[in-house]
């Protein structure tokens, strides 16, 4: 019972001096939605950049095994079999000589090379699906054993590729995670800094309330739910706008640079407003804690 | 050391053998002992400096004391842990010379912040701040905004905010600081109203007249130290030599 009649106290006044220092509260409003808009901009750019690896992924994840002409369709079955039931395998596919040519036909950038060709000339393909990039090399490996493969021209596999890529995505993803701790840093500062000024303004009522003995929590909870209100409104403003930026900004990347596969995506909305509102609320709440610090300490 | 307190009643304070050094280097307090019993009446008296108001900081524990030992109702305040002094406040009320007020509560809102902040029930803390402002004379002016009251008034409030909990020490320091002498007065007849009540008043104070009056328990300090502890005692021990000090 004392606890909600607590709450509802450091409720009504956390709004009341909302308005009260409006200037200030807008200032604090301002400085957290700016350094939301970074860091929601930060979460587009990382969510693109994935989507981006996640379609190379796509591709190289695949890679098909050469089956030599003299190899007896039981051998490939038994190998199929066999792949099918590797747990670092998705999926396996088998295509014949005959379904490769026709798939070979109907890409139309092949038309002219199909024209001069007498008869088939390409390898019947085991296409496996491998789940995570980092074992494709350890499937391509095994495949080069097998008895089946053609020795001439055994994988599509591009062990050099796909680690480059590989390593460029756990680079990216770093980087990303850095940039974000950095924002994180940088804005508590400011933020505190802010709240600061907001709570030297109310330093008094501060001093009256330990004089008539309010414990910490009691002063401190008015000034951590203002902080918490402050950063749901910056991250609701900031949000908008990045809402509002996030298609037009795709589709003029798309069509400046039209080969990477960069589409829009709403779904990642959601995450986003988690994210942000999450971290406004945090963000206003840790600042205000700090901020207020020095004038709650006895 | 004997520390025998010359009253009957149980000592409510008790300051024993208390020094305080400032980070400065100054010397505010040098080996205080003093005993306060149980409804006393005490007026600290002496010049600016000499270390009154140290002592109330002391007893509100925003200081501790350097050397020694501070008891208030069998708690010592210098090991006193930081997540009690709240509790420790709420058993004393606090009158200061500059009211302390908050300007943008209403009269009522003023006292019964005091009341919230303990997380007393809404009934409650309206007949409380009701009777506060009654027994101090402001019924009638609830809704009334600290600036548009005079400075008698100002503290009439803080004194209905320092009893409004119901506390069994009042500490005050310069209370009629900023008054005129016949406001300072009808502030001084709530004082030892509250007293004849039941309740330890503690009073800083540079009101000569006032003292010279009440003819009350009167500790004079000077330079840190007590100068003189007189049971129904005057401003100056004698009129003629106002600067004797003790050695």
């Amino acid at each position: 019972m004392m606890m909600f009649r607590n709450l509802r106290f450091a409720l009504n006044s956390a709004w009341q001096s909302f308005w009260r220092n409006l200037a200030v509260s807008m200032a604090a409003v301002l400085s957290i939605t700016l350094i939301l808009i970074l860091a929601g901009v930060n979460l587009l750019v990382g969510h693109a950049l994935s989507q981006v690896l996640d379609g190379f992924r796509e591709k190289v994840s695949v890679i098909s095994i050469n089956v030599g002409d003299g190899t007896p369709l039981s051998t490939v079955y038994a190998y199929q079999q066999q792949l099918s039931t590797d747990p670092r395998v998705a999926s396996v596919r088998f295509i014949t000589k005959e379904q490769a040519l026709a798939n070979f036909q109907a890409d139309p950038n092949n038309a002219i090379l199909v024209q001069q060709l007498d008869n088939n000339p390409l390898d019947a393909k085991i296409e496996v699906k491998v789940k995570t990039l980092s074992d494709v090399a350890a499937i391509d490996a095994a495949a080069r054993q097998w008895s089946g493969v053609d020795p001439t021209n055994p994988t599509n596999y591009q062990g050099d590729f796909v680690n480059r890529m590989l390593q460029l995505s756990q680079w990216l993803g770093l980087a990303g995670v850095g940039l974000l701790a950095i924002l994180v840093v940088v804005s508590v500062v400011i933020v505190m800094n802010t709240i600061r000024t907001a709570v030297y303004h109310r330093r008094k009522e501060i001093e009256v309330m330990k004089l008539v003995g309010a414990t910490e929590w009691f002063v401190r909870g008015p000034f951590v739910i203002e902080g918490v209100m402050t950063g749901l409104i910056a991250a609701s403003i900031a949000l908008s706008l990045l809402v509002v930026a996030y298609p037009p900004a795709v589709a003029q990347f798309k069509s400046d640079i039209a080969f990477i596969p960069l589409s829009y995506d709403p779904s990642f909305i959601a995450s986003l407003a988690r994210d942000l509102l999450l971290g406004g609320a945090l963000l206003g709440a840790v600042g205000s804690y700090i901020g207020v610090r020095r004038y709650v300490k006895v | 050391m004997v520390l025998t307190p010359d009253f009957d009643s149980r000592p409510v304070i008790s300051f024993q053998h208390v020094w305080k050094t400032y980070p400065t280097g100054t010397e505010a307090l040098r080996d205080i002992n003093l005993v306060v019993p149980e409804g006393d009446f005490l007026f600290l008296v002496g010049p600016s400096g000499a270390g009154k108001s140290t002592m109330v900081r002391l007893l509100i524990r925003e200081e501790k004391p350097t050397k020694g030992k501070i008891f208030v109702d069998g708690i010592e305040l210098g090991r006193m842990k930081r997540r009690k002094l709240p509790f420790y406040r709420r058993k004393i009320g606090l009158v200061f010379q500059d009211f302390k007020l908050l300007p943008n509560l209403t009269v009522y809102e003023n006292v019964a912040f005091a009341l919230r902040v303990l997380g007393e029930p809404d009934r409650l803390v309206q007949s409380r701040a009701g009777e506060a402002l009654d027994t101090v004379g402001l019924a009638g002016k609830e809704l009334t905004y600290p600036a548009n009251l005079s400075g008698g008034e100002q503290q009439r409030v803080a004194i209905a905010r320092a009893l409004v909990h119901a506390p069994r020490m009042i500490i005050a320091d310069e209370p009629t600081g900023n008054l005129d002498p016949a406001t300072a007065w009808e502030i001084m007849q709530l004082f030892l109203r509250i007293n004849a009540r039941g309740a330890t008043v503690v009073m800083a104070t540079h009101n000569r007249e006032i003292v010279d009056l009440l003819r009350r328990r009167v500790v004079a300090i000077d330079a840190g130290q007590i100068a003189r502890d007189d049971r129904s005692g005057r401003y100056h021990d004698d009129v003629s030599k106002p600067q004797i000090r003790a050695q």
